[in-house]
């Protein structure tokens, strides 16, 4: 269970006091696919941010998997990362001089386990991703944006966290890829069971997740105004599909 | 997969540039080794060139006012004293001016004992006593003018009207004699400048040999009593002290190298931090995707600091080997007199201490050139570090 509540977060940019997030409250029970959408600057990123322990809020309380974030030291909060949470960017952000594997063995450095355990797991993991044996042992610059995305699930999800957290995980992937990507990470919230949190501006994620939650200017949408965010972006989605029809 | 993996693939990235930050480590590591040596070379070079055992007598006034000749005489009567012998300086050049080396008149019937240690031939003392014009030639001057027992040189002098002619009558061998001398009879210097009608009564200094170490300080006194109140005082001193004067006009310079040199090693630790802030800074994406998977502040700071410490010592152990092993080649190539400006280099060896303190700089290096940008990089908020590079 994630929960937030009464959640403020700002931000000194010069003289003026940015608002990121102001007073949001949120629920997300186990196992769900839940996915943060709204313009840029609307406090998606801050609220990922927050949930997965990167960030602490000025005002409010973080609940997450029964631990209470809020008051954990930068050293605790990183503790608790290593061991709770599976983090996906959108630029990959892979080492470039590790090979996939290694790559995937990176969080695995913090547990206690010994070097051959560490590597076994990290091939479960890229096996689970569905990346081809023969990439393991490439660097990433040599791979394709859709299977350096790959190994960068792999690496969020090698130390089996309780949530894994995707902040625009598509952005960087055309089409074909990012359908690829959005059904994995399904696919990791059916099979295993893992809460995924996913800012995303992509539409298409909207077929794959459970619930989805509008921000704007640092607020969350609820009532009227979430229904008609969701409204548009319905019609958006209608819109693309028929888009996507038409095209040969 | 491990963290000396990490460390290690890290420097594979910018090979240039770690190869240059390594290079300029390595340099500056043996530029601090090699002007290490100098102080110890100095005082080695002191130590070997003298004798507990020989006093020089010279005018008190100064090295540049001469003495009567007729003081080798009193010299010789005062007890202790084994043997003397006037030392002139002639000033002389070989062909020229750019051969000028050390060349004296000396008496020749003391020159066997006053420089025993030397160990010369008895022949060649034997001849050098014999022929009036005959010359004993350091090792490294021979070699220098590709001279040979037998050979006829001139020497035209560049402080008295005269040219005179020599034949070489012996070695002042290596390792014990002195290298650059060139010594000759006093006698033969006499009678040439006689012959031009100017005084030869005169002695530059006087060399002695007391008959034991422990009595120099009372032959050295009672030396100087003797001409005490005279128109030529006279300041007796030990070789060793007397060395040891000449060489403290060069210890200043030493120090001023000295000084150099550790300021270049200075200015390598400013350019090895700013190299690494700017590899540390270029990976600030990195770091903080690590930060985000969960490593502490402190296991970053440590693999920052490794690999700055790795570069440093790894580069600082192969300067202070690579300053081992040059000085010794240089000494090694200076004795075998195929390069007599070598020569003196056969004092100046870094030691095994000096490349552990080599070794030592370079961690020092690693330390303050790593430290500042590591601590930076890894104490920063994972947060901050993402909103900065994403």
């Amino acid at each position: 269970m994630i929960r937030l509540l009464n959640v403020s977060r700002h931000f000194q940019r010069g003289p003026d006091v940015v608002r990121a997030l102001d007073h949001v409250t949120l629920t997300i029970p186990d196992g769900r696919f839940a996915a943060l959408m709204g313009p840029s600057g609307s406090g998606k990123s801050t609220l990922l941010n927050l949930l997965s322990g990167i960030d602490r809020p000025d005002e409010g309380e973080v609940e997450v998997a029964g631990r209470r974030l809020t008051g954990l030291s930068e050293d605790e909060l990183a503790a608790w990362r290593a061991r709770h949470v599976g983090l996906v960017f959108q630029f990959y952000n892979l080492i470039p001089v590790l090979s996939a594997r290694e790559n995937v063995e990176l969080p695995l450095l913090l547990t206690d386990l010994r070097g051959p355990e560490r590597r076994r797991r990290a091939e479960v993991a890229l096996e689970v991703v569905g990346l081809v044996q023969e990439r393991f042992d490439q660097l990433p610059g040599t791979l394709s944006g859709g299977e350096q995305q790959r190994v960068a699930i792999a690496r969020a999800i090698v130390t089996d966290p309780d949530l894994i957290v995707a902040d625009e995980p598509t952005g960087d992937l055309d089409a074909q890829s990012a359908d690829a990507v959005l059904a994995l990470l399904s696919e990791l919230n059916r099979e295993f069971h893992k809460a995924i949190v996913l800012v995303t501006h992509d539409l298409r994620a909207l077929r794959w997740v459970d619930e989805v939650h509008h921000l704007d200017k640092g607020r969350l949408l609820a009532g009227d105004e979430a229904l008609r965010a969701s409204e548009t972006l319905e019609q958006a989605l209608g819109t693309a599909r028929r888009h996507a029809k038409v095209k040969p | 997969m491990n963290y000396r993996t990490l460390v290690s693939r890290n420097f594979s990235r910018g090979r240039l540039r770690t190869v240059l930050t390594a290079a300029s480590i390595m340099l500056s590591i043996f530029l601090a080794c090699a002007v290490l040596t100098l102080p110890s070379g100095l005082a080695a070079l002191v130590e070997r060139v003298t004798s507990g055992s020989r006093v020089l007598v010279h005018n008190k006034a100064g090295l540049s006012y001469m003495m009567p000749y007729s003081y080798l005489q009193k010299v010789r009567a005062v007890p202790g004293v084994t043997a003397a012998t006037s030392f002139s300086w002639f000033g002389g050049i070989y062909d020229e001016p750019k051969n000028l080396f050390p060349n004296f008149a000396i008496d020749a019937d003391a020159v066997g004992d006053i420089w025993a240690e030397f160990q010369i031939d008895p022949q060649a003392i034997a001849d050098f006593r014999r022929y009036r014009d005959g010359a004993l030639v350091g090792y490294q001057t021979m070699r220098k003018f590709r001279w040979k027992i037998g050979d006829r040189v001139t020497l035209r002098s560049t402080i008295w009207p005269v040219d005179l002619d020599f034949r070489i009558v012996g070695v002042l061998p290596e390792p014990h004699g002195n290298p650059m001398w060139f010594l000759f009879s006093r006698t033969y210097m006499e009678e040439a400048l006689r012959a031009k009608g100017l005084s030869a009564d005169f002695a530059g200094m006087i060399w002695v040999r007391v008959d034991d170490p422990a009595n120099v300080g009372t032959v050295m006194r009672r030396i100087d009593d003797l001409f005490r109140n005279s128109d030529a005082e006279t300041a007796s001193e030990t070789e060793k002290s007397f060395f040891e004067s000449f060489m403290s006009s060069l210890s200043g310079l030493s120090n001023v190298i000295l000084a150099v040199g550790f300021l270049v090693a200075a200015a390598v630790v400013v350019i090895t931090a700013n190299t690494c802030s700017m590899a540390i800074r270029e990976r600030a994406p990195e770091i903080a995707i690590l930060k985000a998977l969960g490593f502490r502040r402190f296991t970053i700071l440590g693999l920052l600091l490794t690999e700055t410490l790795t570069l440093a010592l790894g580069s600082g152990v192969i300067g202070a080997v690579a300053a081992y092993g040059v000085l010794k080649l240089l000494a090694a190539l200076g004795a075998t007199g195929a390069r007599p400006g070598l020569g003196p280099l056969s004092m100046f060896l870094v030691t095994p201490w000096h490349v552990l303190e080599g070794i030592l700089l370079s961690l020092v290096v690693g330390v303050v050139a790593g430290v500042v940008p590591s601590w930076g990089a890894a104490r920063k908020p994972v947060a901050e570090a993402l909103r900065e590079v994403f």
